[in-house]
């Protein structure tokens, strides 16, 4: 096991992959939330209350909504991209456990998720922290608040990364694992929030962006009302669940088929 | 001792049969040459040697345990199936890194195997643009990182430019001289020719045939080769007796059925000048269309 950890860390520390999604992560994450920071306590359309007041800074902070859903897309990368780029040949010749090239490969993915969430935690606590004062208005959330939510943004990322291996590891074709991503997120997860709202709180991309402090979406479509975030501990419980159903139910079918 | 053993191997994808019943086993300290045309299994019998595709029925072995139950397995087995097979943006010297810590290869292996397969000026060069010829060249100087016992080789000519078909030639023969065992699948047969010992051949999944190379190129036709200013004499001279004529050139024949001797005692009793008279041996490549019945099939 440690010499496929070793290999998967080295795998990620020599391509631009990570680069990349970092950069786009930040990127998405400060564009959102200049905007909401712009239109802040405007009413206007979607934008959110002030950032004189608690509510509005928090939802400025949580501007890392699609940040989450890079960091899944990154783990997903991670695992699809060796079927896209024929590398898992020589993946599995190295070790051929592929169940344990599974789990170096999560472990890597959330680390490299961290790493994402942390340049986009950073980039939306610059941002609103940064209108809030230019406004000359008293930060309105105490540290621990903030550190919370900025918290969540890593944690969040790190397991949605694991997930998205799981995820890239079901579904081998790496365009089709992107849009099943994409879609559970920004669709199957919003219909069923809405539909069964006492459900909503326990689906993997509704918890994580509520432990990043969104309740309006982090420039995502509206996290359906109704749905309450869950405590802390439990969401980081939830987002560990699914990241183990999927990777043990990924290990147990598409990731023992013939390699050709 | 039987290194690699192919036992009964078949294999199923849907309604297609790739491998049919397919037995051949390798020696240690030989190379052998693993022949047959597009889709005949070749790739899908190493593929499953290796672990990488489970057999339908039947085993494939090395040193009789299936790949993935070997110890130090990327120590002893050397393997290179997929030229294409390297990220992009990965140089080639982290290509080498990453599969160093994959195995437990010594990073110091790394210069030497870059030297080994003339890859040294590459080192800093990301893989995405590498030729054909220089991908086979990383591939092999990553399998060769754990100085393997066993060398398992999917193509590795595919892409060469004559120069590294002749650097190839001479490391596979280098190789197999140090007393390793090689089984290297390739369709360019000359090459073939030049370095194995043994020829396994396989058409559509099953054994054709398994032999030494010498003794599959002897079986093929032989032929006298003479040139005459009367060929049409001679040749009709040569269809009476029983040979086989057909005219390469105005004024030379290929003979089939009569050796040497004969012929040249039948021309002189004729009284028919020859200028030059040849033995011509058949070549790997006339074998394999022989065995397989691949001559006139489309490629």
């Amino acid at each position: 096991m440690t010499a496929a950890l070793h290999a998967e860390f080295l795998k990620l520390r020599t391509t631009r992959l990570v680069a990349a999604m970092t950069g786009l992560a930040v990127a998405l994450t400060a564009l959102i939330g200049v905007l909401e920071a712009v239109t802040a306590g405007t009413a206007k359309g979607m934008a959110i209350p002030s950032l004189a007041t608690a509510g509005g800074l928090r939802d400025n902070l949580a501007s890392t909504g699609f940040a989450l859903l890079v960091a899944a897309l990154l783990g997903v990368s991670i695992a699809s991209g060796e079927f896209r780029l024929k590398t898992a040949t020589d993946t599995y010749l190295d070790q051929p456990c592929r169940g344990r090239v599974l789990a170096a490969k999560a472990v890597a993915a959330a680390a490299a998720g961290a790493v994402l969430g942390t340049a986009a935690a950073a980039a939306a606590t610059a941002t609103a922290l940064g209108f809030a004062a230019s406004r000359g208005y008293p930060i309105a959330l105490s540290d621990p608040a903030i550190a919370r939510y900025t918290g969540g943004t890593v944690i969040a990322s790190a397991l949605l990364a694991a997930i998205g291996v799981g995820a890239g590891s079901l579904i081998r074709h790496q365009v089709g694992a992107i849009i099943a991503v994409v879609a559970w997120a920004l669709v199957i997860e919003l219909v069923v929030g809405a539909t069964l709202t006492t459900v909503g709180r326990f689906l993997p991309y509704t918890a994580a962006s509520m432990m990043a402090g969104d309740t309006n979406g982090g420039g995502m479509p509206q996290i359906p009302h109704g749905v309450t975030a869950l405590p802390y501990p439990a969401a980081i419980a939830v987002l560990i669940a699914v990241a183990v159903a999927v990777g043990v139910t990924a290990a147990s079918t598409t990731v023992h088929r013939d390699v050709t | 001792m039987m290194v690699i053993e192919v036992r009964d191997l078949a294999k199923r994808f849907g309604s297609a049969t790739a491998v049919d019943g397919l037995s051949f086993a390798v020696g240690a300290g030989a190379v052998t040459g693993f022949l047959g045309p597009n889709g005949a299994g070749k790739t899908t019998t190493l593929r499953a040697l290796l672990g990488l595709v489970r057999p339908t029925s039947g085993q494939a072995v090395i040193w009789g345990k299936p790949y993935r139950e070997l110890g130090q397995r990327r120590r002893r087995v050397g393997a290179v199936l997929e030229a294409s097979g390297l990220h992009p943006g990965r140089t080639v010297t982290d290509h080498l890194r990453v599969r160093c810590a994959a195995t437990g290869a010594r990073r110091s292996r790394i210069d030497a195997v870059l030297a080994d397969t003339g890859m040294g000026e590459l080192a800093d060069r990301r893989a995405g643009g590498l030729s054909l010829g220089e991908r086979q060249r990383l591939g092999l100087a990553a399998a060769l990182l754990g100085e393997p016992e066993v060398l398992i080789l999917d193509e590795p000519a595919n892409g060469l430019d004559p120069a590294g078909l002749l650097w190839l030639r001479g490391f596979l023969r280098r190789f197999g001289e140090e007393g390793h065992t090689v089984l290297v699948s390739s369709h360019i047969l000359a090459e073939v020719a030049q370095v194995a010992d043994q020829a396994v051949v396989i058409d559509r999944g099953r054994l054709i045939s398994a032999e030494p190379v010498t003794d599959l190129i002897r079986a093929g036709r032989q032929a006298v080769v003479v040139r005459t200013p009367r060929a049409d004499s001679l040749g009709a001279a040569l269809t009476s007796e029983g040979a086989t004529v057909r005219a390469i050139e105005p004024d030379r024949l290929e003979i089939t059925g009569l050796d040497t001797k004969q012929v040249a005692t039948l021309a002189a009793a004729l009284g028919i000048p020859i200028y030059e008279i040849t033995t011509s041996t058949g070549s790997l490549e006339e074998a394999f269309l022989r065995l397989t019945g691949a001559e006139g099939r489309p490629g």
